[in-house]
């Protein structure tokens, strides 16, 4: 990107819900709309981590909501994989960025690194599978420990298609999910079944959203005639943990 | 940003296409994705350029495999496997002749190597270098047979994860997602979890065992390739039960990207971006999941013969190719989408080794051996305080 401007004007905005400070280096040539997307793209982007026992469909879920994909089976992802969705609600842009990790239980020993930034974390058991469910629990206590205190966990059963097959009831997972304050849902990668509620419902994003259009407006009746090109940057405030990750 | 990175990928296109004439650059401009098997069955999804490259190495492993069958008309049938050979190093007096000849010998065959093995020839120059063969004949003709058999229903915590993966190994390819091709593979996978239950099984191996079936054609050379590759190729411990050795191979990754490529380095320093977020699945696959089959069967080639280093070479290169482009990015997932497609469609081979053996500079096995012992307490410490952490958890449970 070419920078041709030469003077820049820096908004602080600080963000108590996350606790972080997002500096705005703004430099302006041309076109206000081009920064104003850009400034809101980055803003909005927004991390997440699954994480689960093996075959537990985590991979599936994130392919059905970003490719609308499903096959029956999924290659087994070793360390983790990356994905990003660009969705368009109400003409803000919002990016995910999502880590897709790895379910063998020894490879719990690199999760750290992809929960370490994430805004959410979605852990995700097999209803068909009482040891996945276990797992989750194992997860869910090692984030209440060691992820962000602002973290959002998700509790996602997977594979209500196999309802025949249930081994665990959907009271017992919405149970623990309420001991422990995640939100909880019932998916389906396979039938689509909640796959989209799961990923909208995460709304933190829209929190930051208020502070970009104020901020927008306020640039805007500063300089008039011509802003734009926009370098922008989150800087992690206190507890040295970023709000997002990806960005 | 997009407009300036795509213009420059053009110019390099063009310029490398310059000795070949092209008559498909209209359908290239027009982007087209066709679907296509490789070498090894696999379907790759790519545009035109891909398939012509793909064609042009196809050329290029004929014509190595020529440089291969002369060799062996002048110096021999398995000149390669010469004892002399593998006693340079031992140090084993010889008399000075037979030595230059074998140290000749051995240069050829580096170089050689590094070209490529016609795939023809894999499995027995594999089988041979790499050690595998020297390890069959320490054990009874009958060993492996006698393995699958001792082992035949018997249900572990590594058999059922086996089980679970076969089906999710290259899914699609059109023997290893058979029957047959999933009942192959489960036996070398299990076999291997009973030679070394330290190991078990970890994810990941699939994918290698997968490729070294399809390489070596019988399971039970596979069988051993997978021991040797374990055993006395890669690092100890990388996928044992929490992978401490993979830990190690990516803080000296880390330190050896620092040192080979400072700048690439800092600028991803500053993205905050960890290099194993990408790096751990290279090592763990052996690039199985990320380069295309050819290619990573050439690394394969020269990481039987020369060692674990080769890894980081071609890890190192992965990022070198693009550090014009890396060094633009402002986002850690643009960082991840550039390694991403880089790999994915690095269809020639020659491409990406002429950068790790090339423009990386030489790394020696002893200098990284050096560097994972500095390493390895650190990473053992971090894991062990990862281990308290959690059993203090279970204890609070209680």
């Amino acid at each position: 990107m070419a920078r041709t401007s030469n003077k820049n004007i820096q908004v602080k905005l600080v963000d108590s819900f996350a606790g972080f400070v997002l500096v705005l280096d703004v430099s302006y040539s041309r076109g206000f709309k081009i920064w104003l997307s850009v400034l809101i793209d980055t803003l909005l982007s927004f991390c997440q981590v699954l994480l689960g026992d093996m075959g537990t469909g985590k991979t599936s879920l994130v392919l059905r909501f970003v490719k609308g994909q499903f096959f029956d089976f999924q290659e087994s992802t070793i360390g983790a994989a990356f994905f990003t969705q660009v969705l368009s609600l109400n003409e803000v842009t919002i990016k995910f960025d999502i880590w897709d990790t790895a379910g063998q239980e020894r490879y719990h020993s690199l999760a750290p690194m992809y929960y370490r930034g994430a805004a959410a974390a979605v852990v995700v058991y097999d209803i068909t599978s009482m040891d996945s469910f276990e797992r989750a629990k194992k997860w869910v206590q090692e984030l209440q420990r060691q992820g962000n205190p602002n973290l959002i966990m998700f509790l996602v059963a997977n594979k209500v298609d196999l309802e025949e097959k249930r081994k665990v009831k959907n009271e017992e997972g919405e149970l623990y999910a309420q001991e422990n304050g995640l939100s909880f849902l019932e998916t389906s990668a396979k039938s689509a079944h909640n796959v989209n509620e799961l990923f909208y419902e995460i709304d933190f994003p829209f929190k930051a959203h208020g502070y970009i259009l104020l901020a927008a407006k306020r640039l805007a009746e500063a300089n008039p005639s011509r802003q734009t090109g926009m370098k922008l940057h989150t800087e992690s405030h206190g507890s040295g943990r970023r709000g997002f990750c990806c960005s | 940003m997009y407009g300036t990175q795509s213009k420059r990928d053009l110019a390099l296109e063009l310029q490398a296409q310059i000795p070949f004439l092209r008559p498909s650059i209209h359908a290239r401009r027009a982007n087209i994705t066709v679907k296509f098997q490789d070498l090894y069955g696999f379907t790759v999804e790519g545009n035109v350029d891909d398939v012509n490259v793909l064609n042009e190495v196809r050329e290029k492993v004929r014509e190595q495999g020529r440089v291969w069958w002369a060799l062996e008309a002048s110096k021999g049938a398995n000149w390669y496997l010469q004892p002399q050979i593998a006693s340079i190093s031992e140090g084993i007096a010889l008399k000075s002749s037979l030595k230059l000849s074998s140290l000749a010998n051995a240069i050829t065959l580096k170089k050689l190597i590094r070209k490529g093995i016609p795939p023809v020839l894999r499995p027995k120059v594999w089988f041979s270098l790499s050690g595998a063969a020297k390890k069959k004949s320490t054990v009874p003709e009958s060993y492996y047979n006698d393995l699958t058999k001792a082992v035949e229903g018997k249900v572990t915590p590594a058999t059922k994860q086996i089980d679970h993966d076969l089906p999710r190994t290259f899914p699609g390819h059109p023997w290893l997602d058979t029957p047959d091709g999933h009942a192959t593979l489960r036996r070398v996978l299990v076999g291997y979890s009973f030679r070394d239950s330290d190991v078990g099984y970890c994810q990941g191996l699939n994918y290698v065992a997968a490729l070294l079936l399809l390489v070596m054609k019988t399971e039970e050379d596979a069988f051993w390739m997978l021991a040797v590759l374990l055993e006395n190729v890669l690092v100890n411990d990388c996928y044992t039960n929490n992978l401490s050795g993979c830990h190690v191979e990516q803080r000296v990754f880390k330190d050896l990207l620092v040192k080979q490529c400072p700048r690439i380095a800092s600028h991803l320093e500053a993205l905050d971006f960890d290099v194993s977020l990408v790096a751990t699945e290279w090592f763990l696959c052996l690039f199985s999941k990320s380069l295309p089959s050819e290619t990573t069967l050439r690394v394969w080639d020269v990481l039987f013969y020369e060692g674990a280093k080769v890894l980081f070479h071609v890890a190192l290169a992965i990022f070198k190719m693009r550090e014009d482009e890396l060094l633009v990015t402002h986002h850690v997932g643009d960082v991840i989408n550039i390694l991403q497609r880089t790999t994915h469609h690095l269809f020639d081979p020659d491409e990406l080794l002429t950068v790790a053996f090339d423009k990386i500079g030489s790394m020696t096995t002893n200098t990284i051996s050096k560097q994972r012992k500095k390493q390895e307490p650190a990473v053992m410490a971090e894991l062990d305080q990862r281990l308290r952490r959690l059993n203090s958890l279970k204890m609070d449970d209680k």
